[in-house]
């Protein structure tokens, strides 16, 4: 079986490897030593490192490969570290039980913290997850007995660094998944309490995080969660990178050109949630600019979707699934609007185009990133996504998959209670993944909204989708308004104007189906390209 | 004649035998110039190669590197590519410490003996040593240093930012040495202590041209620290009783450095060494490599069966090494020889220990320093460093019975049968 995977990580070294223990540098040309974590050493001087899991080999010079060494298998995904020690934290949640199971599964050790914010913040709003989800308590006893997996939980808010920091000391994680934060755009503009709380949590939970790992971990990487979102929609245009410019991106001013090579990107972000992303991006690259830290920034797209094997295994391992205005992101609650009969609600022309991800795609990812971990010192940025699509086209699908479940559904276009264009261009690279880390997007929209539908319209759970019917429609407004937004006008599915504008996504890769959003209509029982 | 109660043996680490000389005469080192009229000092000739890891093994075991098994301060892990660093467990033969455990010994910062381990006294190793907990032995003495705030060496990276923190670096790392020797002396009873200061080798690499230069910025401060050495060796000598022997040496001399000569790059510019690219380290040894070099100057034949890409056979040994003889024999600089001699390994190593042996050590002209470093490019360099081992160590004994117990041209093989006669046991 193994014959048949490919590693993009086959040639990775010690030198990524969080096993490698850095020990500082020898220059033989002055018979010295030093403990600096310089860049400028690295290139001139031999690294002394020391593995902790093999520590027979002594003191020696990181170049043993992944393919190399015996303590990196050959999975599905790449080689992954033998037994891995991955701390994930907020485990409880949407993505982080979900990436626990499929680790664990993977053969990972997996460990994990949550203080069950989330559970709170739903019934904050008078919600609850649609799918039913077990207790924490029950889904380790589940993955245990349905998967084999056993994984080490505390409940811990990451806020309580002495806690967190003795619970890192006991696991000595060799990767650590960042998903702890709140991550709802319209929870932080409810009011300034909402709004303080998502930053405090956000912002200093995660500086706090760095200053727990420069002391207990400095080699471990940081897998952050971030949002695409960070970068916003710029009204020109203009690309947006990975995080970082590449050399050829150049500014020219009065006749003078400098490349931006190398230089953060601007953030431009659209809610005080993903400015606590924005700082969390600029703590991040500071500490491994100072403390020779590694991490990947995350710009996740749009998230939906309820299946991976792990979770599908058993009902008391299924990941929560939200729909309410707050913490329900679209394509999920299109999916119980249909189910409930409720028009499926986009804001102004409804052309706002995000980054998408499904589930599965998301956790394929995350694996992948975990398994190539970053340079000492290096902080770098993916953009994490699977495709680009306008809102209303989303729309669309899902109201095609409705009406063939027997859900007939209508577009409602609302008042917009954000500050956003609902029209604008975009155009997003994304080559990290694919060409870096071998990723191949593998569920389309259509895929896991059918999916979706299959869970989601059984009796049990639609009775639970109507429970929270009160809490889907959007209330919150940027402006600080709690109101229902004004329809602004009604639409047949299928008769949609979806506009001209087709945004581009680079993914390095030969143009495929995703680059573009190309629906099909039923046209007398066939379907048809749009032209 | 009675033998020596106690031996201090102090190592100046690349302090060549001009050196001293010179500072002796010109009253920069008074002590030295005392100690000089009551004993001999004499050249002495290092290992090959003259690099520390290699001579100060020799030094304390007494025996040729093809006896304890060390060449230099790295080697690749058998069977592999991977650059291991040397530590004390690799070294084949005992040291004067291991050999005759009823005598106490206090062992101050010899390079190449991390890991600290078992000793009837003290020790705190010397360069490389990542680790300070497991740098002392016994274990307890680790508060003692951390109290006197010891540190095993300068930071390299650190002082090559300025000269003025190097200066007070090397002082202050001086001065933590001597510290801790005085505050042993204190504590423990001893019948053999060796103390090595490897600030004058230090001192040597970075600063060798303020050595030479009287209107250099640096020439006092260059001259300050070796009378500050001198202090530390009056310090020491003052407290050693009548009947106590002395001995002072140094692993390798110091000389001019003017060119680096990057042998990895030379071996990929004619065609022996071949590299993978994107790779890292000796990893990136492709097929087809014939021979590659370890530091200071070694060179290893790419023998099949021995390295995994190895692909040099048995009866093709001979030619190759004629071969690279003349490759490096030939090798100029503006037109100036850049090699002074190329050493068959059995020329000069001798021993139950050769598996790791190099098959040819390259010995450089003056004001040239060999490099190995794998991922450049360039042959020929220039540095930020002024100073180059050379085969000028020194050895000082004192007593009357100096003059019969140094042998004629002594090197660093001789100097444990020295201490031995000295102790007359």
């Amino acid at each position: 079986m193994s014959g048949k995977w490919s590693a993009h990580n086959a040639e990775k070294t010690c030198w990524n490897c969080p096993a490698a223990e850095l020990k500082g540098n020898i220059d033989f040309r002055a018979c010295g030593q030093s403990m600096q974590k310089l860049k400028l050493m690295a290139e001139e001087s031999e690294i002394l490192i020391r593995c902790r899991r093999r520590p027979e080999l002594g003191y020696f010079e990181p170049t043993i490969t992944f393919k190399e060494c015996p303590e990196w298998e050959l999975t599905q995904y790449g080689y992954l570290l033998r037994d891995m020690r991955v701390m994930i934290l907020g485990i409880d949640g949407y993505l982080g039980w979900t990436l626990a199971l499929k680790l664990g599964a993977l053969g990972c050790q997996v460990s994990g913290v949550d203080n069950f914010l989330r559970r709170r913040a739903v019934a904050e709003k008078g919600s609850i997850s649609v799918v039913p989800i077990a207790s924490m308590k029950e889904r380790l006893k589940a993955a245990k007995e349905v998967l084999g997996i056993d994984i080490k939980f505390r409940k811990i808010d990451i806020l309580d660094r002495q806690a967190l920091g003795a619970f890192m000391k006991e696991v000595k994680p060799e990767a650590i998944v960042h998903y702890g934060e709140i991550p709802s755009a319209p929870y932080s503009m409810v009011d300034a309490d909402h709004a303080i709380k998502v930053q405090y949590n956000n912002v200093i939970g995660t500086l706090g995080l760095l200053f727990l790992m420069r002391d207990i971990c400095p080699e471990t990487p940081l897998i952050k969660l971030g949002t695409l979102g960070e970068y916003g929609a710029p009204l020109t245009g203009r690309p947006l990178f990975e995080g970082i410019f590449p050399a050829d991106a150049i500014l020219k001013w009065r006749g003078r050109e400098w490349s931006l090579g190398g230089e953060l990107t601007p953030r431009d972000p659209v809610s005080f949630y993903h400015v606590s992303k924005v700082q969390d991006t600029f703590n991040i690259y500071e500490a491994c600019k100072y403390w020779w830290l590694r991490s990947y920034d995350i710009m996740q797209g749009v998230i939906y979707g309820v299946h991976t094997d792990e979770v599908a295994a058993d009902p008391r391992l299924r990941t929560r699934l939200d729909v309410d205005e707050w913490f329900g992101t679209v394509v999920n609650r299109f999916v119980c609007q249909a189910i409930l009969g409720m028009p499926l609600t986009v804001y102004g022309a409804g052309e706002q185009i995000r980054g998408f991800i499904a589930l599965e795609d998301a956790m394929e990812c995350m694996v992948r990133l975990i398994s190539s971990p970053p340079e000492p010192g290096q902080y770098a940025v993916v953009n994490q996504v699977s495709g680009l699509y306008k809102v209303i086209e989303l729309a669309e699908i899902v109201a095609e998959v409705a009406e063939e479940f027997g859900y007939p559904t209508e577009i409602y276009k609302l008042e917009n209670p954000r500050v956003e264009a609902d029209v604008h261009p975009y155009e997003v690279v994304s080559e990290n993944l694919p060409l870096q880390f071998g990723f191949r997007p593998k569920v389309t929209p259509k895929t896991e909204i059918t999916r979706m539908f299959e869970l989601l319209t059984q009796p049990h759970i639609k009775e639970r989708i109507k429970k929270v019917a009160h809490v889907i429609m959007p209330q919150t407004w940027w402006t600080g308004e709690k109101r229902k937004p004004g329809i602004l006008e009604v639409v047949k599915p299928g008769k949609v104007s979806k506009g001209v504008y087709r945004p581009v996504l680079h993914t390095g890769l030969k143009p495929v189906i995703y680059a573009e959003a190309r629906l099909k209509r039923k046209v007398g029982g066939r379907h048809e390209a749009d032209s | 004649m009675a033998g020596r109660e106690r031996l201090l043996i102090i190592g100046l680490d690349g302090a060549p035998y001009s050196l001293i000389r010179d500072l002796a005469e010109r009253g920069i080192m008074p002590n030295m110039a005392g100690l000089i009229e009551e004993g001999v000092l004499t050249k002495m000739a290092p290992t090959i190669p003259d690099v520390s890891a290699v001579s100060w093994s020799t030094i304390i075991t007494g025996v040729n590197p093809g006896e304890h098994g060390v060449y230099g301060f790295t080697n690749l892990l058998e069977g592999t590519y991977i650059l291991t660093f040397h530590d004390f467990t690799k070294l084949k033969a005992p040291t004067f410490w291991q050999m005759d455990r009823s005598k106490r010994y206090v062992v101050i910062n010899v390079p190449s003996t991390y890991p600290a381990s078992e000793i009837n006294g003290f020790i705190v190793t010397g360069f490389v040593s990542p680790d300070l907990k497991k740098a002392v032995y016994p274990p307890g003495y680790l508060s003692l240093l951390q109290e006197i705030g010891y540190r095993v060496d300068i930071d390299v990276a650190r002082c090559r930012q300025s000269p003025m923190l190097l200066f007070s670096e090397l002082s202050e790392t001086l001065d933590t040495r001597l510290k801790l020797c005085l505050r042993l002396w204190s504590e423990l009873d001893w019948d053999v202590t060796m103390f090595v200061i490897t600030g004058t080798d230090r001192v040597g690499h970075f600063q060798w041209k303020a050595y030479l230069d009287e209107d250099d910025k640096w020439h006092e401060a260059f001259l300050e620290f070796f009378s500050h050495v001198d202090r530390v060796i009056g310090e020491l000598v003052s407290r050693l009783g009548r009947n106590d022997g002395l001995i002072m040496l140094s692993d390798h001399g110091m000389e001019l450095l003017e060119v680096e000569v990057n042998l990895n790059a030379y071996l990929v510019s004619e065609g022996y060494l071949r590299l993978h690219e994107g790779r890292r380290g000796y990893n990136a040894i492709a097929e087809g490599t014939l021979a590659f070099a370890l530091e200071p100057s070694r060179i290893y034949l790419n023998r099949e069966g021995k390295y995994p890409r190895g692909c040099v056979k048995r009866g093709e040994e001979e030619e190759l090494l004629e071969e690279l003889t003349n490759l490096f024999s030939k090798l100029e600089f503006e037109g100036r020889k850049v090699v002074k001699k190329v050493y068959r390994r059995d020329e000069i190593y001798h021993g139950q220990h050769l598996e790791d042996a190099p098959d040819l050590v390259l010995v450089p002209e003056r004001g040239f320093s060999f490099t190995t470093r794998i991922s450049k490019t360039e042959v020929f360099g220039r540095s930020d460093l002024t100073g180059k081992h050379n085969d000028e160590a020194f050895l000082y004994v004192r007593g009357e019975e100096a003059q019969e117990v140094v042998p004629e041209n002594p090197s660093v093989e001789d100097v444990l049968r020295i201490m031995r006669t000295l102790q007359h046991h």
